[in-house]
């Protein structure tokens, strides 16, 4: 076999092999199709380098003629992918022109097999034989046909479009790019040339078509490779970035995880599964999950669950884990859903936090919040006790006295039945009345847990003037309510709020001792705050004020400017109302003495956001 | 109802339960009774000659109960005061009892300390009225007295002799004796010793020593 046989032959393997390659990636990869365009591209240059070495090798005019008109189809498929390759990888080309291309080609083919011998020639009249590298080679003569003129238009007009292609992709800063495509098909179309000087008899070559397409097709392999090449280095630094990830996940507690919902698997790292306390071989699924969720939080975390499935929004969620030891942990779970293309979650990736110490700590805060809270109630009662006396004694006395008034008319004789119902009736809503008494005072000194309740904040105002009614009126103190009527709930525990009341009129009214009987005026007002996302309540004195200097410090603990105060009530209201989100501050009046203000914002349930359930969650 | 000479018990208390539990029982005590939500209220019906007492609550507001105690004291009437609270003080109930209060009662109060505080405020207001009564008619018999008659009762009262008076009066003995018949006929006393308790309760005798 002689060296050209062997060299043409290499060429259509080469891009044989080419094409088989990246047809196989493509396979894998269907949603990028410039690597069937490619393959497309490579077997027609095979083909092409095919047909030259069967024409070279041709001794017959009627097999030369056949030939010619069908080595057409593979330079129509190649020039095709070609173009589109350049169209949808290098996203550059005029479009006019790729179709004025498409339609010149595809006129060239038509027109190729309509003419008798081929767009080339109107007739081959001989094989012209001659030694050409120490081999014998074939060439056609005969007459040119005129119509080939559009074959060479044709391939005139891909020289524009890939001239101007590469300019667009050099402007775009792609140099490389550019100058390899670029280059490739300038280089290709000029050795095109040889065909004509050949067909005319000018030159003494076999036809070499097939290297100049091979040529193009090594060009665009060569770019497609490089997107290969960087796929790789891509796999080799995700898999830097994911051990980075996993390092940074697992000193920060975090346990990544994903859910395949249709096939309800879930895959977590292994930080994760210590975190709920899963062994590393156990197969999970979102039962086994449920199961590990602390009972009272189980609904919590399904009804977040179900929600990002449904709206699609973020999955968030604070929760405890009960693991098989008994002990708990406190997780902060986040993450978002994936839908298919039917519109169906199919999967849901997310972190899981360890945030137990955290909950520990704002649990343990809260407990002493409460703590203090509570030491500061039992502190009020003492300063109270006239009030409750008073509060207590008067529906006993009366009971007392009606009991002893109707053992009197009994021994009188006289029997009046409706004066004694009467005195009956009155014995038992007194008797009721006392119990309520009790029962507030219950309430009071309960150290039970803190509730989170829609609450009237008027309500909350009168109940307190009803609790300190009597020392308001031992101290000479008379109040002005200012409440403003269809106020929205706010969201507490009522016998908090109260105690910030107490404390905050009790304040007042030791702010008035020094006063003239008829200054001794305190005003309650509840409005709606600045912005009307909040409730504000106020309590003014008109006694000597506070000092600018001494604003802030009067709600640091132990502060106090009275000579039996402990100096906590102010604080413990403050860190009170902060659990409720609300504000308490102090401010002198234009005439004379203070008023205190706090606020706190609206109830969910009439605002209609999401209630931050573990606030306060601690023990009172 | 008012009639003057019958007591009357008037109960002031701001707590509509208490007032009507303690008026029920003074009533079947047999007590007439007359009871007011408010000072004011009672204020405005009070009539100085009724004669009974006041059971009167110690905190209500506006006008509390030691409030009227002062205010009753301003307006010269002596009608005795039961406190009765719910929760009293010392300081309270001292400025209560110096005030004149006949009692100081603490809710819940038994029938029969109540009942005995009001019986004992009611007495101690007959007292008060008959030495009242007595006091204005010893003043009516001073009045009748001649301004030498009054001096002679003076010197009585103070222990002098007929003719020592005589003699600091710059008068005769016999003179003394007329002006003192016609001062024990006036007073309506039968001996020095009743005039001199007499006057003793108008103040008279201390002066001249």
């Amino acid at each position: 076999m002689s060296w050209v046989t062997a060299v043409w032959s290499m060429n259509a393997a080469a891009c044989l092999t080419l094409a088989g390659f990246y047809f196989a990636v493509w396979c894998k990869q269907r949603q990028r199709p410039m690597y069937l365009l490619f393959s497309c591209s490579a077997i027609a240059a095979a083909a092409i380098s095919a047909f030259e070495l069967w024409m070279l090798n041709s001794r017959t005019v009627d097999e030369y003629e056949s030939l010619i008109r069908w080595i057409h189809v593979p330079t129509w498929v190649l020039t095709l992918s070609f173009v589109a390759f350049v169209r949808l990888y290098l996203h550059a080309g005029r479009v006019w022109l790729a179709w004025s291309i498409y339609g010149l080609r595809t006129l060239v083919l038509i027109l190729n097999f309509i003419f008798p011998v081929s767009i080339n020639f109107t007739a081959i009249t001989d094989i012209r034989q001659f030694s050409w590298g120490g081999q014998m080679v074939s060439v056609p003569v005969g007459a040119s046909n005129p119509w080939g003129l559009l074959s060479t238009i044709s391939l005139f007009l891909l020289l524009i479009f890939s001239v101007d292609a590469a300019i667009a992709v050099w402007r775009r800063g792609d140099r490389r790019r550019a100058v390899l495509v670029g280059g490739s098909m300038i280089f290709g179309a000029i050795l095109a040339w040889h065909v004509p000087l050949v067909i005319w008899g000018v030159i003494d070559v076999p036809f070499f078509l097939g290297f100049t397409y091979t040529a193009i097709v090594a060009a665009m392999g060569y770019e497609l490779s490089n997107d290969l090449a960087r796929a790789a280095v891509l796999v080799r630094e995700l898999e830097i970035s994911e051990k980075r990830l996993n390092l940074a996940a697992n000193s920060a507690n975090v346990g990544m995880w994903e859910w395949d919902i249709a096939r309800d698997e879930i895959w977590i790292t292994d930080k994760g599964r210590a975190m709920f306390g899963f062994n590393s071989s156990e197969k999970l699924d979102f039962d086994r999950f449920r199961s590990r969720v602390h009972p009272e939080d189980r609904a919590l975390v399904l009804q977040a669950v179900e929600n990002s499935l449904q709206t699609g929004a973020e999955y968030r969620s604070e929760y405890r884990v009960l693991l098989p030891d008994g002990q708990v942990r406190w997780i902060d779970g986040r993450g978002h859903v994936e839908f298919d293309g039917a519109g169906q979650p199919a999967r849901m990736r997310g972190a899981s936090l360890d945030i137990t110490r955290r909950k520990q700590a704002e649990l343990e805060a809260a407990r002493q919040r409460n703590e203090m809270a509570h030491l500061s109630r039992v502190t009020t009662v003492g300063e109270l006790s006239g009030s409750l006396a008073h509060e207590l004694n008067r529906p006993l006395g009366a009971i007392l006295s009606n009991a002893q008034a109707a053992q009197r008319m009994l021994a009188n004789g006289g029997v009046d039945v409706a004066e004694f119902r009467e005195i009956l009736s009155d014995i038992i809503s007194e008797n009721k009345h006392a119990a309520e008494v009790i029962r507030r005072l219950r309430l009071w000194l309960q150290k039970g847990e803190v509730q989170q309740q829609p609450l009237p904040i008027n309500k909350v105002v009168r109940d307190v003037l009803k609790l300190i009614r009597t020392d308001l009126i031992s101290q000479n103190v008379s109040v002005d309510t200012e409440l403003a009527r269809n106020l929205p709930t706010v969201t507490g525990d009522p016998v908090q709020l109260q105690q910030v009341l107490v404390n905050l009129v009790v304040n007042a009214c030791d702010a008035m001792t020094d006063c003239g009987a008829r200054e001794r005026r305190l005003r309650i007002r509840t409005g709606l705050a600045n912005g009307s996302d909040a409730v504000i309540v106020s309590v003014t004195d008109r006694g000597g004020g506070i000092q600018e200097n001494e604003m802030e410090q009067i709600f640091e603990p132990f502060f106090t400017t009275k000579a039996k105060g402990m100096g906590l009530g102010l604080s413990v209201c403050r860190s009170i109302i902060t659990a409720h989100h609300g504000k308490l501050w102090a401010t002198n009046n234009a005439d004379r003495g203070a008023t205190f203000h706090f606020t706190l914002p609206i109830a969910v349930s009439d605002k209609g956001a999401v209630p931050d359930q573990k606030l306060l969650s601690g023990i009172r | 109802m008012t009639n003057p000479l019958d007591p009357m018990v008037f109960v002031v208390d701001d707590y509509a339960p208490g007032r009507k539990s303690i008026s029920r029982l003074l009533h079947a005590a047999g007590f007439v009774v007359a009871a007011f939500a408010s000072a004011q209220e009672f204020l405005a019906q009070y009539d100085p000659a009724a004669c009974g007492c006041l059971v009167l609550d110690l905190a209500m507001p506006d006008v509390s109960g030691l409030e009227l105690q002062s205010i009753l004291a301003d307006k010269g009437s002596f009608l005795p005061i039961v406190f009765l609270t719910a929760h009293g003080d010392v300081s309270t109930s001292v400025q209560a009892m110096k005030h004149g209060a006949v009692d100081f009662l603490t809710k819940p109060v038994n029938d029969e300390d109540l009942l005995s505080a009001v019986r004992v405020a009611i007495e101690k207001d007959r007292v008060l009225r008959r030495e009242q009564t007595e006091l204005f008619e010893i003043r009516a018999r001073l009045a009748t007295l001649t301004p030498r008659e009054r001096e002679v009762l003076e010197y009585v009262v103070a222990g002098r002799l007929n003719k020592q008076i005589a003699s600091d009066l710059g008068t005769v003995e016999q003179t003394v004796k007329v002006h003192r018949a016609h001062v024990m006929q006036k007073m309506k006393v039968q001996s020095v010793a009743e005039l001199v308790r007499l006057t003793q309760r108008c103040g008279i005798g201390e002066s001249v020593q």
